[in-house]
């Protein structure tokens, strides 16, 4: 037993080559060989083009929030040491939007536009999360 | 060929509302059904067309609700049967398109939850919130409340705008006694005071919870001049669902789908927002109101604390919005909210809220209704007109 109190994410065939990235401490995205999109969420074809054929990249793993909401009440017990606590939308460089956390801040000091890094959190051994730290 | 001025609204069912224990969802349903085809002065059998709003996970104490479930209650066996299952909100749509092919000649539309009183609504979130859960994120407050700060980010917006919406719209649930927060007004102080639920929202920001049900006759225009009350006639259908999860939309401060489906409607009903006497909006936060009639036409982006400043919505203001208190302050029945309380307007039966001299305001002819659903992923707006 790990003793990790929150929801796991679901790994199905669509999402186990991004969380076995994050594993890794990589944040992994399939770039489509027909037009270059940054796919995500991961998928069998290019949203934009329709094209099949993708190579998986490594982002980064910098970007900026550009948005974000401020949790004062816990929806699951898990949550309850943690309010106040912030979910944001990280828009990477390399284009994706992540949903994360915003850590080792103030709640009061998030903002949107700001700059951003991922910091790992290694929740049980076979799961790990891409959270964000501002620089 | 256009749709506009064929079908209309013909009559609407109430059920008992707010704290209602011990009632299944599907009690509410048929209260709702069955009080809406009273209105009409229809027959049961007359009804050959059943919709009912999006299909919820069963509280732990009830069957799945279906509209098999509905209809077999109600006694009826209709020609055409719909639900959707994710809040896309296309039930007026489906409905007059039903009508419109000929597949039916009378559809209810038809929502009913005992929202409060069952744990339904917990399986609802777990559903709903999917992987975002790792990351703390759940349900529709925290959804919307991703595009409401990025607007605060994008343009002049935040709870010194929202403010206008939740007293404004109180005012009017003051003045109906069916609704749940009749008798209890607000102060801009007392919205200001209240506790964040997910910040930027307080706790008036938020839709009601609550129990009870609401359903709605639609028919042809031709049908419906045979019926008890004036029809509430739609002069302008349209929709846009960018169906995007929020958390990968870029438009989180408009356009939403409220842009081409209200441009879509104006067209078809041949007006533009100058015409427009009264708003009924989808509210199930106060930031949908503003992002909507933003998109709708009535301000531009920024603009919104100016416009609804001074009263503009409320009883006597220039242009009333959400006149049953809405879902913020009158009960949730989803997009029925909105569409019953526009058809009731029109058809003048509204007693002490009633748009007009009672409540100085101008005697409504053309009235607009949002729908919206999922996270800003789903928009129906309809132009409801007097014959």
């Amino acid at each position: 037993m790990t003793g990790y109190d929150k929801p796991l994410p679901k790994l199905n065939s669509d999402t186990r080559p991004f969380w076995e990235g994050c594993k890794k401490h990589e944040l992994r995205f399939q770039r489509c060989l027909g037009c270059g999109h940054v796919i995500w969420p991961s998928s069998i074809i290019c949203p934009k083009c329709h094209a099949r054929d993708t190579e998986w990249i490594v982002a980064s793993g910098h970007g900026i929030v550009y948005t974000y909401a401020t949790y004062h009440v816990a929806y699951h017990p898990g949550f309850l040491s943690d309010i106040p606590y912030v979910v944001a939308i990280v828009e990477l460089d390399e284009g994706p939007h992540l949903l994360t956390n915003i850590i080792n801040c103030r709640v009061d000091d998030v903002k949107c536009g700001m700059d951003v890094t991922v910091v790992w959190e290694d929740v049980t051994p076979e799961i790990s999360l891409p959270k964000f730290s501002p620089d | 060929m256009s749709l506009k001025d064929k079908y209309a609204i013909v009559g609407v069912g109430y059920t008992q509302q707010g704290s209602v224990p011990g009632r299944t969802s599907l009690s509410f349903h048929l209260e709702a059904c069955v009080s809406a085809i009273a209105d009409t002065g229809l027959k049961k059998d007359d009804i050959d067309g059943l919709i009912c709003y999006r299909h919820f996970p069963a509280s732990s104490d009830e069957n799945d609700l279906t509209p098999f479930k509905v209809a077999e209650h109600l006694g009826i066996s209709p020609r055409y049967i719909y639900q959707d299952a994710n809040c896309s909100r296309s039930n007026l749509q489906n409905a007059v398109g039903a009508l419109e092919a000929g597949l039916c000649n009378y559809v209810v539309i038809s929502f009913g939850h005992n929202a409060l009183s069952s744990d339904s609504l917990f399986y609802l979130l777990d559903e709903f919130s999917g992987d975002d859960a790792v990351f703390g994120h759940f349900g529709a407050t925290g959804g919307y409340a991703l595009p409401a700060r990025r607007a605060m980010h994008e343009y002049q917006t935040g709870p010194d705008t929202w403010k206008h919406i939740a007293v404004g719209q109180r005012k009017w649930a003051c003045l109906n006694p069916n609704a749940v927060m009749y008798g209890k007004p607000m102060t801009f102080e007392d919205y200001m005071n209240s506790k964040w639920i997910v910040e930027p929202f307080r706790v008036p920001d938020n839709c009601l919870v609550n129990d009870g049900g609401r359903a709605i006759i639609m028919t042809s225009l031709e049908r419906a001049r045979d019926l008890k009350h004036k029809p509430a006639v739609i002069m302008g259908l349209g929709a846009h669902h960018p169906c995007l999860d929020i958390k990968y939309a870029t438009a989180m401060a408009g356009p939403t789908g409220a842009k081409k489906a209200s441009e879509e409607a104006y067209k078809m009903a041949g007006i533009t927002v100058n015409d427009v006497d009264a708003c009924e909006i989808y509210d199930c936060f106060t930031y949908t109101v503003e992002v909507t009639l933003q998109d709708y036409g009535f301000f531009e982006p920024g603009q919104g604390e100016d416009w609804f400043k001074g009263g503009t919505i409320e009883p006597g203001g220039r242009m009333p919005v959400n006149t049953s208190g809405g879902q913020l302050s009158e009960a949730y029945f989803m997009g029925l909210t909105p569409l019953s309380e526009a058809a009731m307007q029109i058809m003048g039966r509204c007693g002490q809220r009633q748009l007009g001299p009672k409540t100085k305001t101008k005697e409504p002819e053309i009235i607009i209704c949002s729908d919206n659903g999922g996270i800003l992923q789903s928009h129906s707006c309809c132009i409801l007109r007097r014959l």
